[in-house]
C-alpha cells in the first residue's frame, strides 16, 4: 500500500519553509516531490524596483541569516566588474578572512543540527559550545554575532585591527585542539557510522548531472570549489584545493558520512586560510571610495552585465546583475543560492531510504530551508489522514538510533 | 578545453561570441573569464546540445536569468566549464532574446535535467512559455497567484501598487 507523506512546510529548527512530499511503501520511500512555493519574499524585485544599489547590498545580506556574507559578496563581485571598481589589497584579504570565519561557524552549526537529527543531543550541545568561540570572534571583529554588514562596493566597512589579530589567532589555536575530539566523536562513533554510512547516497554522475554544489557535490567525489576553480577577492593567493572524502578514507561513497567528513575537513582548511591571510595581510586603505553619494553616482553611470560567484558554506552562490546607465536601481538581478539547486538531489538521495532517515538525509545537504514540521500520512485507499508532527518524525529517527545501539 | 578554443568552435558553427575578463588576486594574479554566446530563439536546443556534446565533461548548469528589454525578454543560460583544476574554470553564457509577441521557447530539460526549477521560475516570473516542459506548476509563487501578472516584467503586466508602502516612507510624503 502506498502512502504520501508531506514533510513541511514549516519547521522551527531550520530556517525557511519548504515541503517534501514523499510517497512510501511500507517503510521504503518510492517517490519524492519538493514544493518550494511557501514564502517568496521578492528580494530580487525589491532590488530591481525599490532600492538603490547600496541599499540592495544590505537587502542581499538579509537573504540568509547564517551565510549572510555570501550574497553581498556575489553582488559586489558583479557590480565591481561592471563599474570597474577595484578594492584595496587589504580589503580583499579582510573579505577572505570574513568568509572563512563564516564557513567555520556555519559548518559547526550544521554538525550540531546533524547530531540532533540523529538523536545525539549531548553532542549537539557540545558542538554548539565549541562554536561559541568563533561567534565571539565574529562579535569582536564585527560588533555583532551574526550580521556582518561589512562588505561594500570597493572594499569593506570595518578593518581587522591589530588588537583583533591575537584574538583570531587564539580562536585558531582553540579549534586546533578541539578538532581532533570533534573528528573522533563524529567519525569513529559506531552508531553515527551506522546511521550515516550508505544512507542518502548521491553517485558521482548524478551529482554532476543534477548540478549540485558545495560540500554535497564534493562528498560525491567531484573536485568543485569556486575558490579553487575561479578564484575571486584574494583567493588566488591561497591556492585552495577542493576537499573530497577520499583525502581521509581513501574512497568516495557519496553518502551522509562523506558529507560529514568534507565539512569537518573544510573547517580545518578554513583555519589554514585565515592563518595564512593574517600572516600576509597587506597594509593600507580598506575602501576605494568612502563617500557614499559619489559611489552611488559611479554605479548609476555604469552600464553592462556580469556574474558574481562565491563559495558559500553550503556551496556556490551566483548572482547575475545588469546595470543600465542612468537607471536608479539594478536593472536585472538574479540570485541563486546553493540550496536552490541542491534540493534537486533530495529525490535521488531519499529513494529507497526509510522514513526515519528523512531528517538526516534532508539535513545532510545543509538546506537553507526548513522541513519536517507537519506530516500528514494519507491512506490512499481509505482516504484517512493522520498527522505526524516534527516531534514524531524526530522520535522515529531517535528510535532507529536506539535500535541500532542495542 | 580553454575558453578561447570553445569560442573558436562556436564561431565556426556560426554563433556570435565574445569573452570578458577580469583580473583577481594580489600575490598570484589570475583571470576570471566569461564566454558569452548569442543564440537565436529557435536554435537554443541546437546550441546547448552542441555545447554538451563538445565539452570534455558534462557542463555545470548554474541558472537562467532574465531581464525585460522592452520588446524582448532576454534570457541568459549560465553554465560553467573546466572545474576541478586550479584557476581553470570559466563561465559560458547563452544569451537569447524572446520577442514579447511570441513568448515561447523550447525547453532544454531533456538535455540538461537540472534546468527544470529554473524554467519553472522564469515561466512564473517572466511569463515565458517553455515548450516541452513537463512540470508547469508554480515554483516560488503561491498556487493562487493570479495569471497574467509577472513580477520581473517592466511593462503593464508587472504587479501594481506594490510600492505603496515605500511611497509613504519617502521624504515629504504625507
Amino acid at each position: 500500500m502506498r502512502y504520501e507523506i508531506p514533510v513541511g512546510p514549516i519547521h522551527p529548527a531550520l530556517k525557511e519553509p519548504i515541503m517534501i512530499k514523499c510517497t512510501i511503501e511500507g517503510e521504503r520511500i518510492v517517490d519524492v516531490d519538493v514544493i518550494c512555493s511557501q514564502n517568496h519574499r521578492g528580494i530580487e524585485w525589491i532590488g530591481m524596483n525599490r532600492n538603490n544599489p547600496v541599499q540592495s547590498l544590505y537587502t542581499a545580506e538579509k537573504i540568509c541569516g547564517i551565510c549572510n556574507l555570501c550574497h553581498p559578496a556575489c553582488l559586489v563581485i558583479a557590480v565591481e566588474e561592471i563599474a570597474d571598481i577595484r578594492a584595496p589589497e587589504r580589503a580583499e584579504y579582510i573579505r577572505v578572512i570574513q568568509s572563512e570565519l563564516e564557513r567555520i561557524h556555519s559548518h559547526l552549526l550544521w554538525a550540531g543540527v546533524a547530531a540532533h537529527e540523529l538523536g545525539f543531543d549531548s553532542l549537539l550541545h557540545y558542538v554548539w559550545l565549541v562554536r561559541e568561540k568563533v561567534m565571539d570572534t565574529l562579535e569582536i571583529v564585527n560588533g555583532a554575532r551574526v550580521p556582518k554588514d561589512t562588505i561594500m562596493y570597493g572594499g569593506v566597512r570595518r578593518d581587522i585591527k591589530d588588537e583583533h589579530v591575537p584574538k583570531i589567532r587564539d580562536m585558531i589555536e582553540y579549534y586546533w585542539q578541539a578538532f581532533d575530539k570533534l573528528a573522533k566523536l563524529f567519525l569513529e562513533d559506531k552508531t553515527i557510522k551506522m546511521r550515516t554510512r550508505e544512507i542518502g547516497i548521491l553517485p558521482y554522475e548524478d551529482a554532476i548531472k543534477l548540478a549540485t554544489v558545495g560540500p554535497t557535490v564534493r562528498a560525491s567525489g567531484v573536485k568543485k570549489d569556486v575558490r579553487q576553480d575561479m578564484p575571486y577577492f584574494a583567493y588566488p593567493d591561497f591556492e585552495v584545493k577542493a576537499i573530497t572524502p577520499d583525502m581521509l578514507t581513501g574512497k568516495v561513497v557519496g553518502d551522509v558520512y562523506d558529507r560529514i567528513i568534507v565539512r569537518l575537513l573544510e573547517v580545518k582548511q578554513s583555519m589554514d586560510i585565515i592563518e595564512d591571510a593574517l600572516n600576509n595581510m597587506p597594509k593600507g586603505e580598506i575602501l576605494a571610495e568612502p563617500k557614499m553619494m559619489k559611489l552611488i553616482n559611479q554605479i548609476k553611470k555604469a552600464e553592462g552585465e556580469a556574474i558574481g560567484r562565491h563559495e558559500a558554506p553550503r556551496g556556490e552562490d551566483i548572482h547575475y546583475v545588469k546595470l543600465k546607465a542612468g537607471f536608479e536601481y539594478l536593472y536585472a538581478w538574479k540570485v541563486r543560492a546553493p540550496t536552490y539547486i541542491n534540493i534537486l538531489s533530495w529525490r535521488t538521495m531519499l529513494m529507497d531510504m526509510q522514513i526515519a532517515d528523512i531528517p538526516i538525509v534532508a539535513a545532510s545537504i545543509d538546506p537553507c530551508m526548513s522541513c519536517t514540521n507537519r506530516v500528514i500520512i494519507a491512506d490512499e485507499k481509505s482516504g484517512k489522514e493522520k498527522m505526524l508532527t516534527s516531534d514524531d518524525l524526530h522520535r522515529l529517527s531517535v528510535m532507529k538510533t536506539r535500535r541500532l545501539l542495542r | 578545453m580553454k575558453a578561447e578554443e570553445l569560442k573558436q568552435k562556436f564561431e565556426e558553427a556560426g554563433y556570435e561570441t565574445w569573452i570578458k575578463e577580469r583580473e583577481e588576486g594580489i600575490r598570484i594574479r589570475t583571470k576570471r573569464t566569461s564566454l558569452w554566446i548569442k543564440v537565436e530563439k529557435e536554435k537554443i536546443k541546437d546550441a546547448i546540445g552542441y555545447f554538451v556534446e563538445i565539452a570534455d565533461v558534462y557542463p555545470h548548469f548554474s541558472i537562467i536569468s532574465a531581464s525585460d528589454e522592452g520588446d524582448n525578454v532576454e534570457l541568459n543560460y549560465h553554465f560553467t566549464l573546466g572545474f576541478g583544476e586550479l584557476h581553470e574554470e570559466y563561465s559560458v553564457n547563452f544569451k537569447v532574446a524572446v520577442p514579447k509577441s511570441d513568448l515561447v521557447i523550447d525547453s532544454i530539460t531533456d538535455i540538461v535535467p537540472a534546468v527544470i526549477y529554473s524554467e519553472r521560475e522564469i515561466r512564473e516570473m517572466m511569463g515565458v512559455e517553455f515548450e516541452g516542459l513537463q512540470d508547469k506548476r508554480h515554483m516560488f509563487l503561491t498556487k493562487d497567484f493570479p495569471d497574467g501578472i509577472y513580477p520581473w516584467r517592466r511593462d503593464e503586466t508587472a504587479p501594481k501598487d506594490t510600492n505603496k508602502l515605500y511611497e509613504t516612507w519617502k521624504e515629504g510624503a504625507k
